[in-house]
C-alpha cells in the first residue's frame, strides 16, 4: 500500500478506495489525527480557571481545561486505573474530576491527586505522580484557537499553519478585542471524513449546483461561471482557502454589499464601523479580502461568509461527527451578535439553506466507494491543473473559483 | 376535567392533527398559514451537562441542558424564516427533499398547561417524526412547548419551541419540520 496507488502523482485523480479503505482509516488516525495540530476550541469557551471542555482529536475523547493559573491543557479524557472516560459532560468550571468507576481523582491540570484506600489497599505504594493523566504532547493557541497535537516532534504551531496563518488572521485578527465562538451544533453523517474536509478545503464548484435552491434565479449557465473576484488559493501544507479579492479602488460600502448576502442596517453599520481598524490591523490588501470557505489540514473546515467554523470528527471509516460553530467579534453589540449569530445557523446549521443539502452528497459519495467494482475506478480532480498561479501579492498558489487546486493540495 | 376543559383540549388535539397531516402530506403552504404573524419557531441545541449541584436534587433540571448560555439554536425562524425554508424546499433544487421524504408525525402528551385572560394557550406535546428517504429510516422525537391563540379555524401558533431528543443529531440533517 503506498500513497501512488490511491492518488495520482499530481493528484488529477484519486481512489474512491480512500472514502472506504478501513486499513487505510486506522493509517490516518496514527498518522494524520495523531501527528497534526487538531483544533480543540477557542479561549472564550474557557473564560474561567477551572473552566473545561471535552472534545474528540481523531476518534479519542480529550477533555480541555484552563487550571487554577489560567493555563490551558488537553488530555486523554480516560482514567489511568481502568480506562473508564473520566469526564461526562461537555463543558462546565470544575477544579478535579473524580472517576466514577472507583473513584481516583485527577486535577485539572492531570496530577492525580487521591485514589481512594491509598493507605489501605495501596499499602501507599501507589506512586502518583506516574499515573496522571496522559498530557496531549503539545497545546497551543493562535489568536484564541487552541489547538493540540499528539505528536511531541511535531513541528510549532506556527510551522504547521505556515502561509494559511496569513489568511487566517482575515477572521481572527479584525480587532483589537479578538473573537468568541457560540457552539457547537452537533451532527453524525454516514460520510468519509476525507469528502468533508475536501469540500470545505476547495470545492466552490458545488456551491451552484448542489446549493442552487439558493439562487432559484440564477441561469444554468452562470451556475459554474467563474466569479469576478473570487480565487482559490493554495497555501500549501494541505490547507487551502476561496478568498474574494476587492479591487483597490472599492469603497468599505461597495465591498459589504459585494461580499455576502443582505443584511440589515444595524448589521452594515456596525462592520462599516470597525473597517479602519481592520484595515489597521491587517493592512490595505486584506482588508480588501474576505474568506468564503477554506479548511485547515486535516478537519478544520470554516465557511467564513457566514461566520461557520466546523471541526470534522472522524468516527470510523464511514461516518462523520460534525461539530459546527460561530466566529464573532467578541466586541460586537449584541444585536449584531444576534443577527449574525441567527445567519450562520439559517446557513450552515444542520438545518440550515446550504447544509442541509451537503449532508446526502458527502453520503452517496461515501456508499459508491464501497463497491466491488466502482472502487476500481479513479475520481476525477483535473480541474484547473497546470493553470495555477502565482502573485507576488498573496502567499501561495491561485486558481480560478472554481478549481480543484486545493483538493489536489489536501490529497498529495 | 370540566365540559369546557374537555373540549378544550379536543380542539387543541384535532388541530394539532391537523397540522400535522399538512406536513405529513407536505402542504407546507398551508401550514404556514397556520401561523401568526408574530411567530417564533425555535428549536434550541442540547448538551450532556451536569444538572445543578450533583448532592441537591432540588437543583437538578432539564433546563439545564437546553438553550446554554455560548450555544447555537438548530433553527431560529420567525415568520420570513418559515416562508424561505418552505419557498427553497419548493424551488426543485433543494436536493435532501427532492425527491421528498416520507414522514409521519405522531403528536401525543397533549397538556395544556395554562390560560391567559384572551384565551392564548401554553401548550405541551410530544411528537414522534418517522421520516424515510432513500432507503432509510429516521425517528425523531421532541418536546413541543406552544403558544396559541384562538381563531376562526382553531388556533394559530404564535410561538414553538421544539425540544429535540438529540444531542448530537443521528440524521444526516434537518429538513423537516416539527
Ligand atoms: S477506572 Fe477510574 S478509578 Fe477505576
Ligand atoms: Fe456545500
Amino acid at each position: 500500500m503506498s500513497h501512488s496507488d490511491y492518488v495520482a502523482a499530481d493528484a488529477a485523480w484519486v481512489s474512491p478506495e480512500i472514502f472506504s479503505d478501513s486499513v487505510l482509516y486506522d493509517l490516518e488516525q496514527q498518522r494524520i489525527f495523531g501527528r497534526s495540530w487538531l483544533l480543540l476550541g477557542h479561549v472564550s469557551q474557557l473564560p474561567v480557571p477551572g473552566a473545561f471542555l471535552r472534545t474528540n482529536m481523531g476518534e479519542e475523547s480529550v477533555l480541555v481545561t484552563r487550571d487554577r493559573d489560567g493555563e490551558i491543557h488537553a488530555h486523554l479524557n480516560a482514567c489511568r486505573h481502568r480506562g473508564f472516560q473520566l469526564c461526562q459532560q461537555d463543558r462546565g468550571v470544575a477544579h478535579s474530576f473524580q472517576c466514577r468507576y472507583h473513584g481516583w481523582v485527577y486535577a485539572s491540570h492531570g496530577a492525580l491527586l487521591g485514589v481512594p484506600g491509598q493507605a489501605t489497599l495501596y499499602y501507599n505504594e501507589l506512586d502518583k505522580p506516574r499515573w496522571g493523566l496522559v498530557p496531549v504532547a503539545r497545546v497551543d493557541t493562535y489568536k484564541g484557537l487552541i489547538f493540540g497535537n499528539f505528536d511531541p516532534d511535531a513541528p510549532p504551531l506556527s510551522d504547521f499553519l505556515g502561509d494559511m496563518a496569513w489568511y487566517l488572521d482575515i477572521i481572527l485578527d479584525r480587532r483589537l478585542g479578538g473573537t468568541e465562538l457560540l457552539g457547537p451544533q452537533r451532527w453524525r453523517i454516514a460520510a468519509n471524513w476525507k469528502i468533508v474536509a475536501e469540500n470545505h478545503c476547495g470545492d466552490e464548484y458545488h456551491v451552484g449546483f448542489a446549493h442552487g435552491s439558493n439562487f432559484p434565479d440564477l441561469p444554468g449557465s452562470m451556475r459554474a461561471a467563474p466569479l469576478p473576484y473570487a480565487r482559490e488559493i493554495r497555501p500549501m501544507l494541505g490547507h487551502g482557502v476561496g478568498v474574494n479579492i476587492f479591487p483597490d479602488e472599492m469603497t468599505p460600502e461597495q465591498l459589504l454589499a459585494t461580499a455576502g448576502f443582505p443584511r440589515p442596517r444595524h448589521v452594515t453599520d456596525y462592520l462599516l464601523r470597525v473597517q479602519d481598524e481592520i484595515a489597521e490591523r491587517l493592512g490595505r490588501q486584506r482588508s480588501h479580502m474576505s474568506i468564503i470557505h477554506g479548511a485547515v489540514w486535516p478537519n478544520f473546515g470554516m465557511v467564513p461568509i457566514v461566520n461557520s467554523l466546523r471541526v470534522i470528527h472522524p468516527k470510523g471509516v464511514g461516518e462523520v461527527e460534525m461539530w459546527a460553530y460561530c466566529l464573532l467579534d467578541r466586541d460586537a453589540p449584541a444585536d449584531v451578535k444576534q443577527w449574525l449569530a441567527n445567519q450562520t445557523t439559517a446557513t450552515f446549521g444542520p438545518a440550515g439553506s446550504f447544509e442541509q443539502d451537503d449532508a446526502g452528497n458527502w453520503s452517496a459519495v461515501t456508499q459508491s466507494s464501497r463497491g466491488a467494482q466502482g472502487r476500481r475506478h479513479p475520481l476525477n480532480l483535473q480541474m484547473g491543473i497546470g493553470h495555477e498561479e502565482r502573485s507576488d501579492k498573496f502567499p501561495g498558489e491561485l486558481g480560478l473559483t472554481a478549481s480543484e487546486i486545493n483538493q489536489r493540495g489536501f490529497y498529495l | 376535567m370540566n365540559d369546557r376543559s374537555l373540549s378544550r383540549i379536543i380542539a387543541v388535539q384535532q388541530w394539532y392533527y391537523h397540522e400535522a397531516r399538512l406536513l405529513d402530506s407536505r402542504r407546507f403552504d398551508l401550514w404556514l398559514q397556520l401561523m401568526d404573524q408574530r411567530v417564533h419557531y425555535r428549536m434550541p441545541s442540547r448538551a450532556y451537562l451536569q444538572q445543578g449541584d450533583a448532592a441537591d436534587f432540588s437543583t437538578w433540571s432539564v433546563e439545564r441542558e437546553i438553550d446554554v448560555a455560548g450555544s447555537l439554536p438548530l433553527i431560529d425562524d420567525d415568520l420570513d424564516g418559515l416562508r424561505q425554508r418552505v419557498g427553497r424546499l419548493q424551488t426543485g433544487m433543494a436536493w435532501a427533499e427532492t425527491p421528498p421524504s416520507i414522514t409521519r408525525r405522531l403528536v401525543t402528551n397533549v397538556e395544556i398547561l395554562d390560560e391567559d385572560p384572551q384565551g392564548r394557550l401554553s401548550v405541551t406535546s410530544a411528537i414522534l417524526l418517522s421520516k424515510v428517504r432513500s432507503g432509510e429510516r429516521v425517528i425523531f422525537t421532541a418536546e413541543r412547548r406552544d403558544q396559541l391563540i384562538p381563531s376562526d379555524n382553531g388556533f394559530r401558533l404564535l410561538d414553538r419551541y421544539v425540544i429535540l431528543d438529540d444531542v448530537v443529531l443521528a440524521s444526516g440533517n434537518l429538513s423537516v419540520l416539527f
